[in-house]
């Protein structure tokens, strides 16, 4: 009995000792996770203190350095608005607890993550994407849809250690392709898309549109287009997450001897100050976090967004 | 069994005092091995190893980059998707192989004579370090696809570039040590285990027997089982003739039982045809008459036991206090007896009963 103690002691120092030396990886694969979850840290603090310049400046040029894309064409129309309404915008508004960090892995750059988080003074809930176009560049906030601060979302499949990532045009196992769910719900908002759960916020956009066609003396249009594409999640239940840019532009056309105008203090007001006596148009863009089933309707998690450009006379 | 296990140690033993030994002399007391300064020709702005070419992970790599005149130099250890990234289209001298302690092979590849920003800046770098006139990084490989660049900073180039390099273990002295000394053991218990020094098991009834006093005097007993497994005690002399006609099977009893052992030893007794002592074999009465040997003596029959008379009916005991008093019975019809004095005899017929004394 002694002596095979003695050998499995023996075997177990062996393997210890073995554990230990330094070995030749078997894995040669050129890829990275995007970020370490410690390092999201740093990222926000950076955020947060450069949008808090920007904010104590009323001037989004700052800005730059830490977003990108949609975000920052939102926050620059948002500034825009604050600027021409002489309102301040309040400071320190990026999140306060990261709840989930979900870096895919890359083999090149660009690299993205998608960061939770929650702002419980605000009681809302930020599913941010932030990404770094090179080796070179910081990173930048490129997709902030907010939603209640409370909202489950689904969980998202894990692959080689990182979050699984959903080629944009790709349909297999799901009601639809990030792309195409993003083209269905631009649809939607349209009044048509019938693979599209009805939300609260269609019902805003529809009504927002239903009103601005019964203006009289003005003939309205309304477009959604979606944009590419490029941030989608694989969820656990094999459907995605998609990170959806809609574009929305409003045209009027007033018949002549007619103005129409907005409320003092809304972003409309601020971009068409005189308001519009023969055409004019609104361009607006807006974040929308789709969830894609396997089989069934899509889904609007959250949304972000605003007035971003404006012209007219 | 014992035999293998111990040539097993000793194998075993002597691969661990010798990787151990080798590990000690090579890493030294400090667990690192040190090669170069070696002098990397180039001109360029970034000396990088191409991915791939780093395979080993846990290993401590310590690198100091030296350049002339005091320019500055940069060392940093990075993912190679940061790294490719990172020098992607700037001229540089690519490593694409390299095998320990320094054996490269190059090739300078890119055009972009510098850097697409400062080494400095990046937050991406695992391990880095930056100095005038040279720099030193230390990093443990980790278990992912890196590169290590060695970068000019500013408008400089790598021109007079040297480079030396340390490859150590943590604790690796110590652990080098620690087999050497794990296979002197296995050594030395391989060796007890071949001499048939069975280390603990086997000696613990023979260490009993020789540590046991009471066995100074040794009384020997001679004893004659017959087949109907009765011992019977004999003389050494009739045990001797028995032994020389080769009629008994000589057991020693120590005393104390044996400890149980894990595994069943091979009894030679139970190897042979089994025969009880006094009872002998057909075969070994044929094989006695080919020998001329006279045939075996053979135990006596026993007596058989003679029938015992049934017990009859009789009176019961007698009082103690006359047992010379003669008693008469009378015995009626049915067979029931009734007691009679002495004067009641004329009335009846005596029958004297003798078998039984009365």
């Amino acid at each position: 009995m002694r002596t095979r103690a003695l050998l499995v002691a023996t075997v177990m120092v062996l393997a210890a000792a073995c554990g230990t030396v330094p070995r030749e990886r078997s894995d040669l694969v050129t890829t990275k996770i995007a970020v370490r979850s410690d390092d999201v840290g740093a990222i926000f603090e950076r955020y947060r203190s450069v949008r808090n310049t920007a904010v104590g400046l009323l001037d989004a040029k700052p800005l730059s350095v830490v977003e990108s894309g949609p975000v920052l064409a939102i926050d620059t129309g948002a500034f825009e608005v604050a600027s021409r309404l002489d309102r301040a915008l309040p400071k320190d508004r990026s999140p306060s607890t990261v709840r989930d960090v979900l870096a895919p892995r890359f083999a090149k750059y660009p690299l993205w993550f998608v960061a939770v988080s929650s702002d419980e003074a605000d009681r809302v809930g930020r599913v941010q994407v932030y990404q770094r176009e090179s080796a070179v560049d910081p990173w930048l906030l490129v997709a902030s849809p907010e939603t209640v601060s409370d909202i489950a979302l689904p969980g998202i499949r894990l692959r080689h250690g990182g979050a699984a990532r959903v080629a944009t045009g790709n349909d297999v196992g799901m009601a639809e392709s990030p792309q195409g769910a993003a083209d269905e719900y631009a649809e939607a908002l349209g009044d048509g898309g019938d693979g599209v759960q009805i939300d609260s916020f269609l019902r805003q956009m529809r009504r927002t549109a239903a009103d601005n066609a019964e203006l009289r003396d003005v003939t309205f249009s309304q477009t959604w287009k979606a944009e590419k594409v490029e941030h989608a999640l694989r969820t656990d239940d094999g459907g995605a997450l998609v990170f959806a840019t809609l574009e929305r532009t409003d045209t009027f056309k007033v018949r002549s001897g007619r103005t129409i105008t907005w409320p003092a203090g809304s972003p409309q007001r601020a971009f068409l100050q005189q308001g519009i006596s023969t055409s004019g148009t609104l361009r607006y863009v807006h974040q929308v976090l789709l969830q894609v089933p396997p089989k069934g309707r899509i889904r609007a998690l959250g949304q972000f967004g605003g007035v971003v450009a404006g012209d007219g006379f | 069994m014992h035999t293998r296990l111990g040539w097993l140690a000793t194998v075993v033993g002597a691969v661990l005092v010798l990787g151990g030994v080798a590990v000690m002399v090579v890493l030294g007391p400090d667990s690192r091995f040190t090669t170069g300064p070696h002098e990397v020709d180039t001109d360029t702005s970034a000396v990088v190893t191409a991915p791939r070419v780093i395979t080993w992970r846990g290993v401590r790599v310590d690198v100091l980059a030296e350049v002339p005149v005091g320019k500055p130099v940069f060392v940093g250890l990075g993912n190679s998707v940061d790294v490719e990234d990172y020098v992607r289209g700037v001229r540089r001298l690519e490593v694409t192989r390299f095998r320990t302690p320094w054996k490269a092979t190059t090739r300078e590849v890119g055009e972009r004579p510098v850097l697409p920003g400062a080494p400095t800046a990046l937050d991406w770098w695992i391990a880095d370090s930056a100095g005038l006139g040279g720099a030193r990084m230390s990093a443990t490989l980790p278990d992912e696809t890196v590169s290590l660049a060695i970068l000019s900073v500013g408008a400089t180039n790598l021109s007079g570039l040297k480079v030396t390099m340390a490859y150590g273990v943590e604790g690796g002295f110590a652990r080098g040590l620690a087999a050497t000394l794990v296979g002197l053991a296995a050594l030395w218990g391989g060796r007890e285990l071949r001499l048939g020094r069975h280390l603990v098991v086997d000696h613990y009834l023979d260490d009993d027997l020789v540590d046991d006093p009471s066995l100074d005097d040794v009384e020997y007993l001679y004893v004659y089982v017959d087949e109907h497994g009765v011992e019977h005690e004999i003389t050494a002399e009739e045990a001797e003739r028995l032994e020389r006609e080769g009629e008994v099977d000589t057991v020693v009893e120590h005393g104390p039982a044996e400890p149980p052992t894990d595994e069943p030893t091979p009894d030679e007794a139970t190897e042979e045809p089994t025969a009880l002592p006094g009872v002998v074999t057909a075969g070994e009465i044929v094989a006695r008459e080919d020998a001329g040997l006279p045939p075996p003596p053979v135990a006596e029959p026993q007596p058989e036991p003679e029938p015992q008379p049934e017990p009859g009916p009789g009176p019961g005991p007698e009082p103690a206090e006359n047992p010379g008093r003669v008693v008469y019975v009378f015995v009626d019809e049915d067979g029931v007896e009734h007691e009679v004095t002495e004067d009641e005899l004329d009335q009846y017929e005596v029958v004297d009963d003798e078998e039984d004394g009365r």
